[in-house]
């Protein structure tokens, strides 16, 4: 419990140094910040909606430090301001409509890839030196060295324009109602496929990287031949003795790799013009419509944190050394 | 002397490099009788645990067992079996005790679950049958069976330690090997587990070939001894005549760099 | 040395490096192996590839070859830049926090999982999105002040073990200054470590540069892999048929991204011995099935 808790509140602490990056840049860049922050307004914002939105960000008049309150008192109450480009509507909302869709993608995407990378690493570890292990470490080099960006448009090109298998862009047909029934979900899926493809090749590679080495490692522990010693089919001893004990490092790996998850799915909804936060962002970087911008490097880092809390979770479910202590 | 429990015969093992290979055992034969208790003695790096690895056939790549090599228990050669009939020998007819103790034990699975696996796997039994068993077993170390539930690092390394030898007691084996057990241990505790083991050796007649470097420690407790050097066996004889009359020049030596304090502690056991 | 050595005699290694070389050959000798500017109208618009333009045509009739040799040239710039950048702040800080420890190392730990936890990509977004139009060098800046944290982490721990080593002991006793020992004792021992964290930065700074390219928040004016990748998306060139406008540079950014990531692999493998999969393993298989023996 005190680890999850001293985990919380680093978590708060890494939030609070994400926001004041948001409070700084405009005032550290040359010229006047409210002139550079609000600039894609133009004349179309009412001075009536203007002040509100200078007061959500903490352009009052007061020293810097009351500014700074003033702004994380908005961070904090979960209000971010309002999108220029679609006055008046709310940052969050706007985000949290795109949230949904990203959580979606990465998180199967994520799953998908942890699942199969650990089983191969695992494989490859167990049958170290032979021809699947040479062969997975391959696909692992190309996998893990391919940017996302590059994975998305030849998949793109290949079987959206060329083969035209599957669509080339959209959640979902535009034409169809959304709702919990199969025409839309199965919609959903064909959409999210290629998308959800790059980023399983993107990851896949890295994850069993990291479970082979880890597994390698271990190989020579006491315990597993100990377990090979007590005449346990292989089959246990590599999946309860070697592979249990070297998903622990792994699943710590897994929080850091969030970061790149995330990153990569900004890249592959703008290519598939999927709408979730990083077409979002695109569109708003386009405008120059920094609330958004701003918006979102607030809730990419809380969803970076929560997923970050969720590892830990599991990591206490997994390790009974941290459960009592 | 009736039918040897362990024969080793003609044991060449080396550890195959990219341009040269390392013989770590050469050409070492002998024998344990049942309910013996052989000690195998030599520096570290002599090819003792290459010797105890191979019994049970444990060794990983590169290690290699030459062809011609022979490794009876009980009659029967052990480098014959095929998988599923090493699977069945291992830990039936030969159980281990390995260097470290702290290390031995899976730390994700339950004590109970250390049990429950063996006792399944060997005997089919089950959750409660094994936990019952798993009991008894515990009690022979003195260990209260509330501990079943307990992870390793819930438990002391002497606690470990007597767990471990629990554990290889769960399918009565022939032979015991204990591959230095005690050298995380304090010198207490050490004396008391290698007392422990030897008093259910005599009770449940179990052979245990014992390997250590410690050749003080094993001439108390041992019937005879192996000597080993650089992957020869150089010398067995029966632990008195080891420690009274050693007849290899190495012998005398590993006994001129005891420490003088401790070989006059010495007081070797009367044969067993 | 024995490093060096070594690498030269692993398969990956070499691979990469020819890669790697090929590169950036091609880039120091860009203006040499195509008669067009990179900047300049030679054609008309989204020809395909023929022998007069060898990879096509852009919208705006730039010769595409041209373009990928000379964009080489600001990509490789900007990730062996940046990289260095990333690899001198880790090291140092890493080394530092490891070998100083006490409040020196808590603070630094502390900045370092903060900025751990931050997604780098929206971080990077963000400032560049601010700073505006950014060119190759802004580029590699912002990146050398964001991307630091994981080489940190890395070197932190390997100076903690080392650190107990009977070397860096006997140095202190003999009272070598702190810095001696971290330049001279502690960092030599690092080499693998370090050289795979500027070659994971580079790699990482590389396709940073392309995505920050290509979400336009690079500097247009500029010949870059990144702002090729940004042009063709913008012409549409997938949707009307022109795929090597787009995909010359998506090559050229997996082919860089493998001769480095292969590099990497082969250091891990050459200062990682129980990683390495190497002719003893093949002997010994060859061995089993002549039938010399068994496990």
């Amino acid at each position: 419990m005190a680890f999850l808790l001293r985990r919380l509140a680093f978590y708060l602490a890494a939030f609070l140094a994400a926001a004041t990056v948001n409070f700084f840049l405009p005032r550290l860049m040359p010229g006047d910040p409210i002139q550079i922050m609000f600039a894609s307004a133009g004349s179309e914002l009412s001075l009536e909606n203007l002040n509100a939105l200078k007061l959500t960000f903490g352009f009052i008049d007061a020293p810097l430090h009351e500014q700074y309150i003033a702004y994380i008192k908005s961070v904090f109450t979960g209000d971010l301001g309002r999108s220029i480009k679609y006055f008046p509507l709310p940052v969050t909302e706007l985000l949290g409509r795109a949230l949904v869709w990203t959580l979606g993608l990465v998180g199967i995407a994520t799953l998908i890839s942890f699942a199969v990378g650990t089983i191969l690493g695992v494989m490859a570890a167990w049958r170290r030196g032979t021809l699947f292990d040479s062969a997975v470490s391959l696909v692992a080099i190309f996998s893990s060295s391919v940017p996302a960006i590059v994975v998305s448009l030849i998949l793109l090109f290949v079987f959206g324009y060329t083969l035209r298998w599957f669509p080339n862009g959209y959640a979902a047909n535009p034409l169809l109602d959304p709702g919990f029934n199969w025409t839309y979900i199965s919609s959903v899926l064909y959409h999210g496929t290629l998308p959800m493809l790059t980023l399983v090749i993107v990851l896949t590679g890295g994850f069993a990287v990291t479970m082979r080495n880890n597994m390698i490692n271990l190989l020579g522990e006491d315990y597993i031949v100990m377990g090979r010693a007590k005449g346990l089919a292989d089959n246990r001893v590599m999946l309860f003795y070697a592979a249990r004990n070297a998903l622990l490092p792994t699943v710590s790996s897994l929080a850091i790799a969030m970061g790149t998850v995330l990153g990569g799915s900004l890249i592959v909804e703008v290519v598939f013009n999927y709408p979730g936060l990083g077409n979002t962002l695109y569109q708003a970087i386009l405008a120059r419509d920094y609330p958004v911008i701003q918006g979102q490097l607030l809730i990419m880092t809380g969803a970076m944190l929560v997923s970050n809390f969720v590892v830990d979770l599991s990591y206490v479910l997994l390790d009974p050394r941290l459960k009592k202590a | 002397m009736s039918a040897p429990v362990l024969s080793i015969r003609n044991l060449n093992i080396d550890y195959i490099g990219a341009e040269a290979n390392f013989r770590a055992v050469k050409d070492v034969s002998f024998d344990i009788a049942p309910g013996e208790f052989f000690g195998l003695a030599g520096e570290s790096g002599c090819g003792k645990s290459t010797i105890a690895f191979a019994v049970s056939r444990l060794h990983r790549p590169p290690a290699l067992i030459r062809t011609g090599s022979e490794i009876l228990v009980d009659g029967r050669d052990v480098l014959e079996l095929d998988k599923d009939a090493l699977r069945r020998f291992r830990w039936r007819e030969v159980a281990m005790v390995f260097q470290s103790a702290m290390n031995s034990l899976n730390p994700v699975l339950t004590i109970e679950a250390q049990f429950y696996d063996v006792l399944h796997t060997h005997k089919g039994m089950s959750r409660e049958a094994a936990r019952e068993r798993a009991a008894e077993l515990l009690k022979l170390v003195d260990i209260p069976p509330d501990r079943l539930a307990a992870y390793p690092h819930q438990c002391s390394g002497g606690m470990r330690q007597r767990i471990v030898i629990a554990i290889c007691l769960a399918l009565n084996p022939k032979l015991l090997i204990m591959d230095e057990p005690t050298t995380a241990l304090d010198v207490v505790v050490q004396r008391e587990i290698l007392q422990r083991i030897d008093v259910l050796r005599k009770r449940l007649g179990f052979a245990v070939l014992f390997i250590t470097h410690d050749l003080g420690l094993m001439v108390q407790v041992s019937d005879r001894i192996g000597i080993m050097l650089e992957g020869e066996l150089v010398e067995v004889n029966d632990a008195q005549t080891i420690y009274r009359s050693p007849q290899h020049d190495y012998t005398k030596r590993l006994w001129a760099s005891m420490p003088k304090l401790h070989g006059d502690q010495i007081r070797p056991e009367a044969g067993a | 040395m024995t490093l060096f050595k070594q690498l030269l005699g692993n398969k990956k290694a070499l691979v990469g490096l020819t890669i790697l070389v090929a590169i950036i050959l091609i880039a120091i000798f860009a203006p040499l192996l195509t008669e067009y500017s990179p900047t300049r109208r030679v054609g008309r618009p989204h020809q395909p590839p023929s022998w007069d333009h060898w990879l096509g045509t852009t919208r705006l009739g730039h010769d595409v070859f041209s373009r990928l040799v000379h964009g080489a040239r600001v990509s490789l710039a900007v990730g062996f830049g940046a990289g260095l950048m990333i690899t001198i702040v880790g090291t140092v800080l890493g080394i530092i926090a490891g070998y100083k420890g006490g409040v020196i190392d808590e603070v630094i730990n502390f900045f370092t999982n903060m900025v751990l936890v931050v997604p780098n990509l929206p971080l990077l977004l963000v400032i560049a999105a601010f700073v505006g139009q950014a060119g190759p060098v802004v580029i590699a800046l912002i990146l050398g002040f964001t991307s630091w944290a994981w080489g940190v982490r890395v070197t932190r721990s390997e100076t903690l073990s080392i650190r107990q080593r009977d070397y860096v002991k006997s140095a202190e006793m003999l009272g070598e200054p702190s810095w001696r020992i971290m330049a001279l004792e502690i960092f030599p021992n690092l080499i693998s470590i370090v050289g795979i964290n500027f070659i994971g930065s580079v790699i990482f700074a590389v396709i940073a540069e392309a995505t920050l390219g290509f979400l336009g928040l690079g500097d247009p004016n500029t010949v870059s892999w990144g702002i090729m990748l940004f042009n063709a998306q913008n012409a549409s060139a997938l949707s009307v048929g022109a795929w090597w406008d787009l995909l010359s540079p998506c090559f050229a950014l997996a082919l860089l991204g493998l001769g480095l990531a292969l590099l990497n692999f082969a250091i891990d493998e050459v200062a990682n011995p129980r990683l390495r999969t190497g002719g003893m393993l093949k002997s010994w298989s060859r061995m089993v099935l002549l039938g010399e023996g068994k496990l």
